[in-house]
């Protein structure tokens, strides 16, 4: 096929096609970086935490009576709530622990250990109750905790720790670490490792996600305690309104704050799911919109070569030529706005990122986005292009 | 002559009711995708005190264990936070014209019987000065003095919604309330205060909003007061009990300086460094000296305090209005080619070249701000979408600078579309047209 008068023909109308190219190149821009940000939302939603999510919910309790100063009454009470929310029809598991799934943060510290160089950071969370039943994972190596594990006093440290999998995989590779001691970042406090729980995931600052250790200590003082408590699928709604009742009956000199882990993960989602509603919206409404415009371009094109397109034709030029030329002008057009999108997707990709490392457009997503635009484009030339073949010959010979 | 341009333009918007819809429609599209994310980031962006942030710093000292930094991959990191020790020391400095150590702890409220339940309430512990410092806002009173401050007396400042609760929206001052066993009086009530951050926490990220309370500092050792912000430590207490705590490495406390010329400036980070220093003959800070005493503009910007994706939005959504902008090119030349007839009758009648371009960029224009008012509307709707996702939302909205940025863009998307078709058609010589009309 001639490229020669497609190209000759497209310089008279330099500047329209200059826009169209630029369209092109920006919408590619704009859909590679775009599905960029969706896949790297995706990913981080994708993320689970490990534990029965939908079936958790916390009840915190803060006291205002004189009696919670009391450390016995406290230990007693806590014992007497358990038992209460137990009580409660729907509840499979409960425990107190200030570990509270997706919350973005928590408490860690910073940690030595036989066998490792150096030190850690990790999660720390003293539980007590059966949190690993309430949590919805299982101890798969080594065994959960007993209650004489707990100390009987609440200023004795603890002595044994359960870790996560992935914990134990960074500090000793593959060796069983049933048995190994971890300590505190001054080598004091030292706690045997006596259990592994497979799945652990709390977002964390330090990229200490998945880095876990649980103690058998008291999560709970004279300033309050939380509950994590875990429903049979389907009581969610039951059991969070009798939660309060329950434990005012216990002791009303106290007020309660209940919060649902499947609100706490929406919450810690809600910027992902803002990136890719807004993202998907923009990316359809951008691929219409630049197909409306070759469309209206590549009709004009047709229109104002009328008489041109007649002449050819008497010339001798088939229907098949004249399809050929127009798709073949808009795919040259397509392929100029390509190239230039291509550059511009790397160029956006480096504007969008805060730090330069960040960068990242794979070439598979660059290569679809200019594979979608080329159809985008051919599709949008079509219903002009069949236009243009039905233009009779004998055109030429008219004046007007 | 703007006028009859006008007139022209409308009547010649009506002769082709969907031309002109699919026009309008194109702008509005663009206006309202790139007014609602502008806004968004505007909205977290924005200098939260205008002319004065770049005053106020942000103190942070590398206390950290000298065998493994703050962030152990990067060691240059410190500690965001400050010890109470530091804090204690530093504040005697004369170099700041205003200064406060703070942090946000957790109360309970004893309302009168009669009008409810004990409730906890966030209460922020701050010295005096933090209201100047941070343009807090206040209805009735105002803050404390520095005699307040030094005994401390039992005084607090109370937002707009707890003076409802407890006081029925009355002026309070001079009254008093009961926060766990201690009765306090009240010295001002906030004006209602709402800022998209709370930005004198850069701690918390998005999300938190102001305390409700404010009660002074000095009571913090007094009643022996927990954190309920973050507390970062890194080696235990030396002793048990409160005493310890408040002499340990353990970082907790937000600290504030004013230090309104270069020259203090200078001289307070070098105070600071001679500090670390001199700390160091005391076998603390065994880091290599690292001090930082950075501006809020600065310190919002390290922290990464706005989510960078507020930010790709924005950019993103400010190119969708360019590729709208440019669609519209093709439709307007049709628009105007269709036309040329016309346009030569008037050129030949006279009509100047600029004339008739000027004539064109007013229709294109007429297009833009019809476009860009139901963008705005739309934005409007979006926004409350946007809202009702993200944390702290209900600070999303549209301020007058905004409201005039969306009109300005929409001024230019309607420009960017025009100004090619409408030099194209005043550059063609009427006398070729006539002849053959």
């Amino acid at each position: 096929m001639p490229f020669g008068p497609i190209i000759r023909a497209m310089r008279h109308n330099r500047m329209r096609f200059a826009f169209i190219i630029l369209e092109i190149a920006i919408t590619l821009a704009i859909v590679t970086n775009a599905v960029n940000m969706i896949l790297d939302e995706r990913k981080k939603m994708l993320q689970t935490s490990g534990f029965d999510d939908d079936n958790l919910v916390s009840i915190a309790y803060q006291p205002f009576a004189p009696e919670f100063k009391e450390q016995p009454y406290v230990e007693a009470l806590v014992q007497k709530d358990m038992r209460a929310i137990h009580s409660i029809p729907g509840v499979k598991a409960v425990a107190t622990t200030y570990f509270l799934p997706w919350q973005g943060g928590g408490s860690s510290g910073v940690w030595k250990s036989d066998g490792f160089n150096g030190k850690f950071q990790a999660q720390l969370y003293a539980a007590r109750g059966e949190i690993f039943q309430t949590l919805g994972v299982k101890v798969t190596q080594g065994r959960a905790f007993v209650e004489t594990d707990t100390p009987a006093e609440s200023n004795t440290p603890t002595r044994v720790t359960i870790i996560s999998r992935a914990l134990a995989k960074k500090l000793w590779g593959n060796a069983n670490p049933i048995g190994r001691v971890i300590t505190n970042g001054e080598g004091a406090t030292p706690r045997t490792v006596i259990g592994v729980i497979d799945d652990f995931y709390n977002p964390y600052a330090w990229n200490i996600g998945e880095f876990v250790l649980f103690t058998p200590g008291r999560a709970y003082d004279s300033g309050g305690a939380v509950f994590l408590v875990r429903t049979e699928p389907g009581a969610m709604k039951s059991v969070v309104s009798q939660l309060e009742p329950r434990l005012l009956s216990v002791n009303p000199g106290r007020v309660f704050r209940i919060v649902k882990i499947s609100d706490l993960k929406d919450q810690y989602f809600s910027g992902g799911k803002l990136v890719i509603g807004a993202m998907t919206a923009i990316i359809i409404i951008l691929v219409f919109i630049t197909a409306l415009g070759i469309m209206g371009i590549s009709s004009l094109a047709v229109a104002e070569r009328t008489k041109q397109i007649g002449t050819r034709r008497a010339l001798g030029a088939t229907r098949a030529d004249i399809l050929k030329h127009f798709l073949l002008e808009n795919w040259l057009v397509t392929t100029a706005g390509l190239i230039l999108g291509v550059i511009g997707a790397y160029g956006l990709n480096v504007l969008l990122v805060s730090k330069l490392s960040d960068v990242k457009m794979q070439w598979e997503l660059v290569a679809g986005g200019m594979l979608l635009l080329w159809l985008n484009g051919l599709m949008s030339t079509v219903p002009a292009a069949m236009r243009a073949t039905l233009v009779p010959p004998s055109i030429a010979t008219r004046s007007v | 002559m703007l006028l009859y341009q006008l007139k022209i333009a409308l009547t010649s918007l009506r002769r082709n009711p969907v031309i002109t819809s699919l026009l309008i429609g194109g702008i509005a599209l663009g206006i309202c995708v790139s007014t609602t994310f502008i806004a968004l980031r505007h909205v977290f962006e924005k200098d939260p005190l205008p002319g004065k942030s770049n005053t106020l710093f942000y103190v942070r000292l590398d206390n950290w264990d000298p065998q493994r930094a703050y962030v152990a991959e990067d060691p240059k990191s410190l500690p965001t936070m400050v010890t109470y020790r530091d804090m204690r020391e530093l504040m005697k400095s004369n170099i700041p014209t205003r200064q406060t150590g703070t942090f946000r702890t957790r109360f309970f409220v004893h309302p009168d019987p009669k009008i409810g339940r004990p409730y906890a309430e966030d209460v922020r512990l701050v010295f005096a000065d933090f209201f100047t410092m941070f343009n807090v806002p206040f209805q009735y009173g105002g803050g404390w003095d520095k005699t307040a401050d030094a005994k401390p007396e039992p005084v607090i400042v109370i937002d707009q919604n707890t003076n409802q609760k407890l006081f029925a929206g009355a002026n309070s001052v001079g009254r008093t309330v009961r926060l766990e066993d201690r009765n306090y009086k009240v010295v001002g009530v906030l004006a209602p205060w709402n800022p998209p951050l709370r930005f004198y926490d850069p701690t918390q990220g998005l999300g938190p909003k102001v305390e409700p309370i404010y009660m002074p500092f000095n009571f913090t050792p007094i009643l022996e007061i927990q954190t309920f912000g973050n507390s970062d430590g890194w080696k235990g207490n030396d002793g048990d009990g409160y005493k310890a705590f408040l002499n340990s490495d353990t970082c907790w406390l937000e600290y504030w300086v004013e230090l309104p010329t270069p020259e203090k400036q200078q001289a307070f980070r070098q105070y600071v460094n001679n500090y670390v220093i001199d700390q160091k003959k005391h076998g603390r800070f065994g880091r290599p000296l690292h001090t930082e005493v950075t501006s809020m503009p600065e310190l919002t910007k390290e922290l990464g305090i706005v989510p960078p994706q507020i930010r790709s939005l924005a950019i993103v959504s400010v190119l969708f209005l360019i590729v709208c902008s440019l669609n519209l090119i093709g439709l307007l030349l049709g628009k105007f080619i269709a036309r040329i007839p016309e346009i030569s009758v008037r050129r030949a009648l006279g009509a100047s070249r600029l004339h008739v371009f000027w004539q064109h960029i007013v229709e294109c224009e007429v297009v833009g701000i019809a476009g860009g008012l139901i963008g705005l509307g739309i934005s409007v709707g979006l926004l409350k979408m946007v809202a009702k996702v993200i944390p702290n939302g209900d600070v999303v909205h549209l301020d007058a600078e905004m409201i005039a940025v969306s009109i300005f863009l929409s001024l230019v998307a309607g420009l960017l579309a025009g100004i090619y078709p409408a030099w194209r058609v005043c550059s063609i010589p009427p006398a070729m047209q006539l002849k053959v009309q």
